[in-house]
Order: structure tokens, then C-alpha cells, then sequence
């Protein structure tokens, strides 16, 4: 059954073209931590993972498990939303039928995950990153590991298989950035080695440009896959910073967002940055995400207030729902 | 005439349980049984609906319709993750006998449909993974599809079984985390009992027992009248202040028939199995006619972040009399949120029956060590269901600027707190109902609570505040009901700003020293001798014992001479109960009587 699914996706990847697996708009996956009413064990308001059937869509619809704590979503893009992984406290949730049926793929010692991934080319290959450090599974979730040699601080917050290259691996820490090229048996920390680094983002275009942002020291941007790091200053007046995305179509775009930072966007692949926050009336971001069928359109998750939308490459903004919510991670998918 | 019964039996029950008695055998089983037909008898005819109302019903065969109905109605929309798990699964299993074969198949359906949540903290995973286990085994060979995770009966049998035993063995090589628990003690007693009860695995039903004899144990040497002494890992306010609150003390008053009835739902389940205390542990609750010290090492919680050591030691110290305990944790971060590092608790004046202190501290960085949301939001969310920990009156939370020494009765508290923390001031809690509060020129403060007399030396100047009460009523600052009262009318607090600070602490009862006026004029001759400037803290003191102690904050202690190592504290090290770190044995003693609890062999050896 595994190896079906294997191939159906292979064959996806040789058969369809791009243009054609993206011609059909898009799909918003948004995974929402909590709302602020959430209290162990109390009567909480449903949170976990909402989707929109296009960008379009003005309504949020409910997927999975109500109320485990999801911090993260990985979504397989060549099965057209089939495999979906989700990062929560119970573990790692996985779906293989568009969100019909779930299964918590890992055991009792993983717990609390903050970020999951998916090798976009073998879908058996995963990764996660937890407060314990990082874990991988090389056969769709029936085994993880840990796989944490050579990290010291093993506080992960992000993840990233470079999509060029699957034997390469970064993942944010509390010490920094490290970067494995052995699907994580051994990890060596980057030129980057400031503390709290609670993003790291891959450019779609350039494997060896990453971007990462921290809690209180701004965001660094590394063009030689992790040996230099530059911090970026010019235009940023905050320094944490918790999400930072890629336009895929235009990497030179990037936004970013963190404690009362509102959106910022950078033209220049990071080099200078400038504030868009009309009409955002919630400056506490943890997620941004641009529509890859549609760059203009972006989607900004935050601390609960929900989600916000620009359709012009962040000039203005409007809430478009979940309001109340801490939406920790958002990814519009091209199908 | 129901409720004549119980306010009898209330006032009876008041009058024996805090000078209560070691009993044989056979008389300790009678008494223990009329206090479970009270803990109980009230939810045979409780009308609001509940998971312990059902499972008194279906114990006490009255009105299985109802309990069908109430099961029914509850599982229409089940809330509460591991809060629901283990009653849902405690009320099935004292049931299923008796219910309705739809009820039966409601409760499984439950087990398919509704996704717990499972926590972040050991309570939650005990509470999670018990209810799990005994759940997979009352609903075995079903496929994934029958599981709310999508995991077959086997593999959440199988996983459940992993953890617990993987929290058993740390548990008895370096200690709980969640140690010592006035308030949370109860979300490890009820599933242990259920286990011991319930379990079809015989290694899982012996190890259920041999836990639940442990966490008593460990309780029984550590209380006065049903109240936990000395540091806790957690504790909520009001029970901070009024101990007898606690869910501890309830199980006190089932378990060892002392301190006061009451009958909350916690109690319910395990009153309605047949575990039963060993004699060795209710006699060595009861026995206070020698006093002990009484030393412990637990466990920090998981760290995350901001420090290289997963679960750092803690070191505790009791001294336990017939009339007072006075308990001590060495100081710093040890739990997040809610720890109790010291305090002084006596028999007399109910409900206040305890005077503590507190640097009341809070910050982003001190529960990004514990929860792994973003550092910067993390007190919002902290303060969503710990509606005080922002609070700068506060009465619980560790600090990592303050550290203790204590020596039998003497206790010294030092503080060295950096300029520009959250709050920059130390508090101390004195209840309104002490017989004496006298501030002497000397400057010792000097307490007396009936046959328990307490000295407070301030290191620093001070003021006296008044508190009052807070609405009960009343709602945080996210519209939900204010679950922890800060202030209580009338009771005193003593506040002092100066960021090098500390204070000694005396305690002797009226067996130990005569009178109060002996306590006054001894203590007049005892002034400890301080140095607080920024960096260097310290206190030298000679104890009304006689011994010497000098104590240089963060860690340098010196008894008459000789630094004392924290390092050397074996896991558990007194009269009572002895074991060595890592060897997940623990040794019960109690005159010529012995109980061995083997968890390696999964053994206990009498």
C-alpha cells in the first residue's frame, strides 16, 4: 500500500507539469494553537487545523483532532493535499486521505512538536523538531528517531530538508542554526550561532540562501548555505521575529513577523525591509504565508487575532476570520 | 435527615481526625470504611451530572438508569482530555457490569470519536497514559480505526505501558517532578488506585499498587494532620494559606483518618476500590510522638530551554514534631508558576495554619524553561489558567534570587535580586488568627500559634500590610472566574523592598523550649549577623540549638564549620524511608515492621 502511494506520488511529479498540478487556484491550511480561553483539561474552544477550499473561500473548515495543541502543518503539495502532517502536542498527526482519517505516528517519547516537514520528493522522508531536538522517520511515521548528534542545545523550533538536495537538512535552536548532509545521523552548528532562533526559512529558488529570525536579535540571512550569516538591519526596528516566508514565485520578496512587529517586506532578498501594516489590527505575528498561485495575495496568521489577508503584496490588510485564535503556522497550497 | 447525618458526622469527624490515633489492623478497616460511605454517600443522589455521581450509583447499584442517562448525556460532547479520561474510564469500569448495553457502547464510541489532549506536565501523562492503558485493555483487538489516535488497542496498550514504566523508574531513581503536591497529589493517587484495581496486566496492576504505596508513603512522612509540610512543587492558592484545602488533605482524611472530611470527587474513585493502605504507612502517618528530619531529593521538571540539565535535582528538609513541621527547598527555579519553597505549619488556628515567604517573581524567561510556546507570549498564556502568576502579591512561585539553608528548626532565607526584576520586593505570610505577632526591639517578629512558636528575624527593614479580601466572585483579566484569591481579610503581609534581603526563621513548640516568654527571651540574645551588598549576601547565625550556620547566597552553606554538600542527599533519608538515587528501591520502616517496594523486580517484599 506504502509503495502505491510512493509511486502515485512519483508519478504525479513526472506526469504533471507545474503548470497544470497548479492551474486549479489554491487551498489555505491554517493551524491554530489555542485562542486565549485554552486551559488544560478545561471546556475549550475547537483549534487545530482549518482550511480554505480556495483563497478565495470566506469560510474556515475544520479538519481533524479539535483540541491537541497543533502548532505546525506540513502539507505534501505533489499528493494535492493527501498526506498532511501535523505538529501538536500529542505528537505527529498523519493523514494519507486528504484528512479523512488520522493517525498519531509517533510514541510517547515525542511530545510537544513544534515543526513538521516533508521531503517533497519521498514522502516517506519526514522530520520534526520538539523541545527534545529533532526526530526523523524514513518510512511515513511507522518509526522516528531521534537524531540529535551534535547538537547541543536541542530546543528546535523549525525544520527544513533542502529541497535540492534531501541529504541536506537545517533546523533552528536555541544556540542556532545547524545544518546536517546526512539526513540528520550528524548535525554541525552554521556560522550562525546566536541564541533563540526561532525560524529558518530555505529560498525556493537558491538552496543556499536561508533566512532566519530570532527572539531579540533581529534576522540573519546566510547566501552559502549556512557558513556566513549577515544580520539584516536596514528598515527593521524590531528585533523577534517568528515567521519569515519566501515568495515562491519572486524570492527577492520576503515577509517577516514576530512580537508586535506587524509584516514586514523586504524586495531585496533581506537586505532592507519596510513595515505593511494597514489595516492590521493585530501587530503580534506567528505565521505568514504568500499564495503561490496569486504572490500578491498573503496571508498573515496571528497571536489571537486570527487571520489577515492582503491581496496587494501587503499593502492593506483585512481580517478574513478566525478570529480570537493564535495561529501558529500557515501554508497555501497550490492545488 | 440525611443532612443531619452529615453535619453529625462532620462535627464528630472534625473532632477525632486531627488527634488521630494508630489503630489495628482490623479497627483501622472499620473506621476506614465509614469514611468511605461518607466520601461517597452523598453522589448516590446528586442530581447534577457527573462521572463520580455515576460511578457511586452504579458501586452502590441505585438508580442505573440514571447513571446510563447521566453517562449518555455526558458523552454527547466529552470535554476535558486526561480530566475526562480518568473518570469516564473509573466510572466504566466500576459500572460495566451494570449498564445499559447502548451506555456500553457510548463509552467505547467516546474512546473513538473524542480526541484527548495530552498534556504538557507529568500529571497530564500519568492521568493520560492510565486511562489509555486501562481503556485498550477493557477494549481489545480493534483496529486503528476504532481509536480516536488511530492506533490499535495494542499499540495504545502497548504505548501506555511504556510510559508509565518509564515514570515509574525515574520516579524511583531521582525523584518526581511534580513532587510533593498538595494540590496535584490527587491526579497521581487516582489513577495509581485505578491501575491497582482495575488493571488486567499483572505487572501493571502490582506495579499500580506498589505507586500508589509509594506516593502515600512519601506523603505520610510529610504531613501534619493532613497537611503537606515544608517545599512543594505546586500548590494554588487558597491552599497555600489554608492547607487544609488541599486536595492532599483529603486523601488524608481517607486514607490515614486525620485532618478534616470532605468529600470532593477526587476522592470518589479510589474510595470505591479495594485498595487498601499498608498498616506500616497509616501507622507512620499517624506517629508523632518522636521528632524526625525528614530529607528527600525530587526532580526539577522537564527543562527545555535555558539550561543544560533536563531535570536538575531538587533537595528538600523537613523537621517534623507532634505540634509543627517546618520544610524547605534549597531555593531557585525548581517548577514553574506555582513552587513553594519553605514554610512553617502547625496544628493550631484553622484555617490559617502557616506562616511562609516568597520572593513573588514571574517572567517570560522562567516559563520558557517549562512550555515551549513563543517566550515573549508565554505569560498571556500562563496567565489564562494561573490567573496570579503576573501578580506582584502573589503567595506561590520559586525565584531564582532566593536561596535557603535550613538546619532542624532554623531556616535562613537569603535574596540577591538583580535591579529591574518583575518585582523587587519580598513578601511574608502572617495569618490573622495568631495568638501573638510581636514585633521586639530586638527585631525579631515573634509568633505564637498555640503550642507552636515561630521567630521571623528581617535581615532589612520592612513594612506591615493588611490584606483584604478579593471578591470570589470576581474574573481575571481574560473574563474567566478568578480561580486563586490573592488576598485573604485579614491576615498580614510583611513587605520589604530592598533587593539584598533574608530573614532567619526559629520555630520550637512548647515541649521543646517551656514557654513563649522562654521562646522571647532566648531569641533576644540571637541576632544574626549580616553583610547584603549586591553580590554578596550572606548571614552568620548560632541557632537556639546551639549550632552554627553560615550561609553565603547563591550556595555556600557551613554547619559549625563544615560545608555542607546538597549533592550527597539520597532520594529518600529518614526514619521512615530510606533509598539510594538510582535504585528504584524504596525501603518502608516503621519500628520492627518493614516494607520493601522493588520496582526493578516489581516486587514488595514485607
Amino acid at each position: 500500500m506504502k509503495s502505491t502511494f510512493s509511486l502515485l506520488f512519483a508519478g504525479l511529479l513526472i506526469v504533471v507539469s507545474p503548470a497544470e498540478l497548479f492551474s486549479q487556484g489554491s487551498t489555505v491550511y491554517a493551524s491554530v494553537l489555542s485562542t486565549k480561553l485554552f486551559v488544560v483539561g478545561a471546556a475549550n474552544p475547537e483549534t487545530g487545523l482549518y482550511h480554505q477550499q480556495s483563497s478565495e473561500d470566506t469560510v474556515w473548515h475544520h479538519m481533524g483532532a479539535r483540541n491537541i495543541r497543533e502548532f505546525g502543518v506540513a502539507v505534501h503539495t505533489p499528493s494535492r493535499g493527501q498526506l498532511i502532517c501535523l505538529a501538536s502536542g500529542n505528537g505527529v498527526h498523519m493523514t494519507t486521505d486528504g484528512g479523512s482519517t488520522w493517525k498519531v505516528t509517533t510514541g510517547w517519547q515525542i511530545t510537544e512538536v513544534l515543526a513538521v516537514t516533508i521531503d517533497v520528493a519521498n514522502p516517506d522522508f519526514m522530520l520534526c523538531g520538539t523541545p527534545y531536538g529533532v526526530f526523523r522517520t524514513l518510512d511515513r511515521g511507522t518509526t522516528w528517531v531521534e537524531c540529535n548528534n551534535g547538537i547541543t542545545q536541542k530546543f528546535t523550533s523549525s525544520v527544513i530538508i533542502d529541497h535540492s538536495n534531501s541529504s541536506i537538512l537545517y533546523c533552528s535552536t536555541e544556540d542556532g542554526v545547524y545544518r546536517s548532509e546526512d539526513r540528520g545521523n550528524t548535525w554541525k552548528r552554521t556560522g550562525f550561532n546566536v541564541g533563540g532562533v526561532r525560524v529558518v526559512v530555505q529560498s525556493p529558488r537558491d538552496p543556499n540562501v536561508l533566512v532566519a529570525g530570532t527572539d531579540d536579535h533581529g534576522i540573519y540571512v546566510t547566501r552559502n548555505g549556512g557558513r556566513y550569516w549577515e544580520k539584516c538591519e536596514a528598515g527593521l526596528d524590531h528585533l523577534t521575529f517568528f515567521t519569515i516566508t519566501f515568495d515562491p514565485v519572486n524570492p527577492k520578496i520576503l515577509y517577516a513577523g514576530g512580537y508586535m512587529t506587524g509584516v514586514y517586506k523586504s524586495t531585496d532578498g533581506g537586505v532592507s525591509w519596510m513595515r505593511k501594516n494597514v489595516g492590521l489590527s493585530n501587530l503580534n505575528l506567528h505565521s505568514i504565508a504568500v499564495d503561490p498561485t496569486t504572490s500578491n495575495r498573503v496571508f498573515a496568521g496571528t497571536q489571537w487575532g486570527g487571520v489577515f489577508r492582503s491581496d496587494d503584496g501587503g499593502d492593506t490588510w483585512r481580517n478574513v476570520g478566525l478570529s480570537g485564535s493564535q495561529v501558529w503556522q500557515i501554508t497555501v497550497q497550490p492545488f | 435527615m440525611k443532612q443531619v447525618t452529615f453535619v453529625l458526622f462532620l462535627i464528630l469527624a472534625v473532632c477525632a481526625g486531627a488527634y488521630a490515633q494508630i489503630v489495628n489492623r482490623e479497627t483501622y478497616l472499620k473506621e476506614f470504611e465509614k469514611r468511605v460511605a461518607f466520601v461517597t454517600s452523598v453522589y448516590d443522589t446528586m442530581q447534577a451530572t457527573g462521572y463520580y455521581q455515576i460511578a457511586v450509583r452504579y458501586a452502590h447499584n441505585k438508580e442505573i438508569a440514571v447513571a446510563d442517562r447521566m453517562f449518555k448525556e455526558l458523552l454527547r460532547d466529552p470535554r476535558g482530555d486526561m480530566f475526562w479520561m480518568i473518570p469516564s474510564i473509573g466510572a466504566y469500569l466500576v459500572g460495566k457490569d451494570k449498564m445499559s448495553a447502548e451506555t456500553k457502547a457510548i463509552v467505547r464510541n467516546a474512546w473513538k470519536t473524542y480526541a484527548p489532549y495530552r498534556g504538557d506536565t507529568e500529571n497530564h501523562w500519568c492521568m493520560y497514559y492510565s486511562a489509555l492503558f486501562l481503556a485498550a485493555e477493557q477494549f481489545p483487538n480493534l483496529p486503528g480505526s476504532e481509536w480516536y489516535n488511530g492506533k490499535s488497542s495494542d499499540e495504545n496498550r502497548q504505548e501506555a505501558k511504556e510510559y508509565l514504566i518509564h515514570w515509574m523508574k525515574i520516579t524511583t531513581t531521582i525523584g518526581q517532578g511534580e513532587f510533593d503536591s498538595p494540590d496535584y497529589f490527587p491526579e497521581y493517587a487516582m489513577p495509581m488506585t485505578l491501575l491497582s484495581e482495575f488493571a488486567k496486566d499483572p505487572e501493571m496492576k502490582t506495579r499500580g499498587t506498589m505507586m500508589v504505596n509509594f506516593i502515600f508513603a512519601d506523603f505520610a512522612t510529610e504531613h501534619l494532620a493532613g497537611q503537606y509540610i515544608g517545599g512543594y512543587s505546586r500548590i494554588y492558592q487558597p491552599a497555600v494559606f489554608k492547607p487544609l484545602l488541599s486536595g492532599a488533605s483529603q486523601f488524608a482524611y481517607l486514607y490515614f483518618g486525620t485532618g478534616e472530611p470532605t468529600n470532593s470527587g477526587w476522592i470518589v474513585l479510589p474510595a470505591l476500590t479495594s485498595y487498601r493502605l499498608p498498616e506500616i504507612i497509616y501507622s507512620i502517618a499517624l506517629d508523632r510522638s518522636k521528632t524526625y528530619i525528614h530529607k528527600e531529593r525530587k526532580r526539577v521538571r522537564n527543562v527545555i530551554r535555558f539550561g543544560s540539565e533536563k531535570n536538575p535535582p531538587v533537595y528538600k528538609y523537613s523537621y517534623v514534631t507532634k505540634d509543627y513541621g517546618i520544610g524547605s527547598l534549597q531555593g531557585g527555579i525548581l517548577q514553574p508558576i506555582q513552587q513553594h519553597t519553605w514554610g512553617v505549619r502547625y496544628l493550631y488556628g484553622r484555617p490559617y495554619t502557616t506562616i511562609f515567604g516568597l520572593h513573588p517573581y514571574w517572567s517570560g524567561y522562567e516559563v520558557g524553561m517549562f512550555f515551549p510556546e513563543e517566550v515573549k507570549t508565554l505569560i498571556a498564556d500562563v496567565v489564562a489558567s494561573k490567573g496570579t502568576y503576573n501578580n506582584p502579591d502573589k503567595w506561590t512561585g520559586g525565584s531564582p534570587f532566593e536561596r535557603t539553608f535550613q538546619h532542624k528548626n532554623t531556616l535562613i532565607v537569603l535574596y540577591d535580586i538583580k535591579p529591574g526584576t518583575t518585582t523587587e520586593h519580598i513578601d511574608g505570610f502572617f495569618p490573622r488568627n495568631l495568638e501573638e505577632r510581636i514585633v521586639d526591639p530586638s527585631g525579631w517578629i515573634l509568633c505564637k500559634a498555640g503550642d507552636t512558636y515561630v521567630g521571623w528575624y528581617p535581615l532589612q527593614e520592612y513594612e506591615w500590610k493588611e490584606e483584604f479580601e478579593t471578591p470570589s466572585n470576581s474574573l481575571n483579566d481574560i473574563g474567566r472566574p478568578q480561580l486563586e484569591r490573592v488576598k485573604e481579610t485579614g491576615n498580614w503581609r510583611l513587605r520589604s523592598y530592598k533587593l539584598q534581603n533574608g530573614y532567619v526563621i526559629e520555630v520550637r513548640s512548647k515541649d521543646e523550649i517551656g514557654s513563649f516568654d522562654r521562646f522571647k527571651s532566648e531569641l533576644r540574645s540571637h541576632v544574626p549577623k549580616a553583610t547584603l551588598t549586591p553580590g554578596s549576601v550572606s548571614v552568620r547565625y548560632s541557632t537556639l540549638g546551639g549550632d552554627k550556620m553560615d550561609f553565603a547566597f547563591p550556595e555556600k552553606r557551613t554547619l559549625n564549620g563544615t560545608p555542607q554538600d546538597l549533592s550527597k542527599t539520597k532520594l529518600f533519608d529518614g526514619p521512615f524511608l530510606n533509598a539510594e538515587v538510582g535504585s528504584e528501591k524504596l525501603t518502608i520502616t516503621y519500628k520492627t515492621k518493614k516494607l520493601i517496594l522493588d520496582f526493578k523486580a516489581v516486587k514488595v517484599i514485607e
